[in-house]
């Protein structure tokens, strides 16, 4: 492995109550996209909320790019957060501002593009995502669930990111919004060339926007693999949690 | 946690709540600390966001001068009605305007709106930034680049320490005027002669020294709502308490800052 | 709502600015009364006629050259007092404060605003008469504050030694 991978977590501990993340180790190529799977509490969200620099680990390294992030001062993160685009679980978006002011928050707050033409680019972004300019002037609350997280993606990508992070992207949609949600991904991170990291436990979309899988069982990564791979394994972890049974290597979380 | 329980002696275990809830208290004391010189320095320091300042103008002040109105002139009219009623015990029933006018500017205006503001500035505060933390549109916002200490907590912060003294003013004025009905549609007094007294007797610092603690207040309410709503835990719920401790801190901080500059004055 | 507080306060603002704004405004008037004893007497205390509040007293200053008290007056502007009248302060009760009570004259011409009451009679030092009263020995306990020599009694310098 002679390139640097774009992305790296090399020995992240992090505990809350119990151990959380346990010398987790993880990198992704430029331009691949990896699904983390693995069932409810075993630090999935954790994981990606370190490469975000939303959490600090107690012990361990993120680099991107080759470079760590973990400690570094508040200027230089807020430029590596100009590299990186976010898709939030519940969309997150600001329920005080219109759409388009969402999705060019980041453009008129720090980068200080006038809003004359962070709204021209914003609705661009929302073009992209297949959302025309009528819902730009709109407020989150009068859009449905699935359009809310279209309107998360078109935020995450408007800047053109080199890493975009989805979180649980299809969670709480029914099958049809999430097909075309995963669609959109998909057309994304190909679009822009970047480097993807989702997390969900939701096969179909790992399946359809993973070009690898990394399945983390507590707190450490326990198999890896393309998705097609998935079926074939006898990784025991991969197994249960595929064919869905309780009984397995994983206590059930109930 | 069964095991570490049966550990320990029966004895101990009081012992051991209390040293819970002394550390809790401290770690509260620390956290309040630090987050008061962050939102200080995020006050002082780029980026700025004038936008959000003045809409949280307006929000705060503009908004609340209903409720800080109608709370004056009730306040000023029951105040006049109490020192009439007292002053005519030894006679003095024409102490009225002075005592009312002081009562208003030195104590009961800015201490007023400020409760009125803990109720509706500190709590609405405190739920909107801790819906915003539930739904991790904080965390979001830290992926835009963009440091909610500057865009959240530093406008609030300065519009309501500024606004603050404004809406103690209007209670000022309000105050004295709902004391100056009662005094001539009640109790006969002669309407030109009371706001004579008033204002010949009222002086600069009486209502000067009311505007420092307004200011204070201000600044102690917007706090408050910051802190909880920003380290709101858990959903819905945690939201709500959010909102249930701003009020009570806000208002149990501004009785006692109340209390501590008052003293400094006096002796000033 | 907020506009309308906002307007009602800037009226109440402006309408007590000009009634009680200090110094000379339409309303009410000043006249001057020199005192020689004022005791308890303060601003803010009331001027009556015949029982009838009619006034305060704004402002009390010893005049340097006579060392007498000025009492500045402000007058309900309806009321004209005869230039003969007479200000005396008198007492509201044995404990409470002092007003100034105006005995109205009989003279053709009104004191105009800013103009002095001649005829006054000052503050009587009550503590001094009860004192001698009751201990008429010249007891330091009863002794009238040597800061308020009543021109209407003296008891301590004039009572007789009676045992």
């Amino acid at each position: 492995m002679t390139a640097i991978p774009k992305l790296e977590w090399k020995g992240v501990r992090k505990r809350f109550d119990g151990p959380v993340l346990d010398g987790l180790d993880l990198s992704v190529a430029a331009g691949r996209s990896l699904v983390i799977i693995g069932g409810s509490g075993q630090g999935k969200s954790v994981t990606i909320k370190v490469a975000m620099g939303l959490v600090r680990p107690d012990a361990g390294q993120v680099l991107v790019d080759g470079e760590n992030l973990i400690g570094m001062g508040g200027g230089a993160r807020r430029k590596l957060f100009e590299r990186i685009g976010v898709l939030f679980q519940g969309a997150a978006l600001f329920d005080s501002l219109s759409v388009w002011e969402n999705v060019a928050f980041r453009l008129i707050n720090a980068d200080g593009v006038p809003r004359k033409e962070a709204k021209a680019r914003a609705i661009e972004a929302l073009g992209r995502v297949h959302l025309g300019a009528h819902v730009a002037d709109s407020y989150p609350s009068e859009l449905s669930g699935g359009m809310q997280k279209r309107v998360g993606l078109a935020r995450a990508v408007v800047a053109n990111p080199e890493i975009i992070f989805f979180d649980e992207p299809t969670t709480g949609l029914d099958p049809i919004t999430s097909a075309a949600i995963n669609e959109l991904i998909v057309d994304q991170v190909k679009g822009l060339g970047c480097t993807a990291v989702s997390i969900t436990h939701d096969l179909a979309s790992a399946r359809t926007i993973g070009d690898e899988i990394a399945m983390l069982h507590a707190g450490k990564i326990v198999w890896r693999g393309a998705p097609t791979e998935l079926d074939r394994t006898d990784n025991p972890y991969v197994r249960q949690f595929v064919d869905g049974r309780a009984d397995g290597p994983m206590a059930s979380a109930v | 946690m069964a095991a570490a329980d049966a550990a320990i002696p029966a004895v101990f275990k009081p012992l051991r709540s209390i040293g819970r809830s002394t550390l809790g208290a401290l770690r509260m004391v620390g956290g309040v600390g630090m987050f008061t010189l962050r939102g200080v320095a995020s006050v002082f320091t780029p980026p700025w966001f004038p936008n959000q300042l003045l809409r949280q103008l307006v929000a705060i002040g503009f908004f609340s001068l209903p409720v800080v109105g109608l709370t004056a002139i009730f306040t000023g009219a029951a105040l006049g009605l109490n020192i009439y009623t007292g002053g005519g015990r030894f006679n003095a029933e024409q102490v009225m305007p002075q005592i009312v006018a002081l009562g208003i500017t030195r104590e009961l205006g800015p201490v007023l709106a400020a409760l009125m503001l803990a109720g509706r500035v500190s709590a609405a505060i405190a739920a909107e930034i801790g819906a915003m933390r539930a739904t991790e549109q904080i965390d979001a916002m830290r992926t835009l680049s963009t440091d909610p200490f500057r865009y959240l907590v530093a406008p609030r912060l300065l519009a309501a320490t500024l606004v603050l003294p404004l809406l103690t003013l209007i209670a000022d004025i309000i105050g004295v005027a709902g004391g100056w009905l009662v005094a001539v549609r009640i109790l006969d007094f002669n309407a030109t002669i009371y706001m004579r007294n008033t204002m010949n007797f009222i002086q600069g610092w009486d209502v000067g020294s009311g505007l420092i603690k307004a200011a204070v207040f201000g600044f102690i309410v917007a706090l408050m709502g910051c802190y909880h709503g920003y380290n709101a835990k858990g959903g819905a719920r945690g939201v709500g308490r959010a909102t249930t401790h701003a009020v009570v801190s806000s208002a149990i901080l501004i009785f006692a800052s109340d209390y501590f500059l008052t003293t400094l004055f006096t002796h000033a | 709502m907020g506009l309308l507080v906002l307007v009602l306060a800037a009226g109440f603002l402006v309408y007590s600015l000009t009634v009680g704004g200090v110094g000379s405004k339409p309303g009410g008037y000043d006249v001057t009364a020199k005192f020689g004893q004022v005791g308890s007497l303060a601003p803010g205390a009331a001027v009556s006629v015949a029982g009838v509040k009619i006034g305060t007293v704004s402002e009390i200053k010893l005049d340097p050259k006579t060392f007498l008290a000025v009492a500045r007056l402000s007058l309900d502007p309806e009321v004209k007092l005869p230039s003969d009248s007479t200000a005396k302060i008198t007492s509201d009760s044995l404990l409470g404060g002092v007003h100034v009570a105006i005995a109205p004259g009989g003279a053709a011409d009104d004191i105009k605003p800013g103009g002095e009451i001649d005829n006054t009679q000052g503050a009587v030092d009550l503590f001094g008469l009860i004192g001698s009263v009751m201990r008429p020995q010249g007891d330091p306990a009863a002794t009238p504050p040597a800061t308020a020599p009543a021109p209407a009694a003296n008891p301590a310098a004039t009572a007789p030694d009676s045992y």
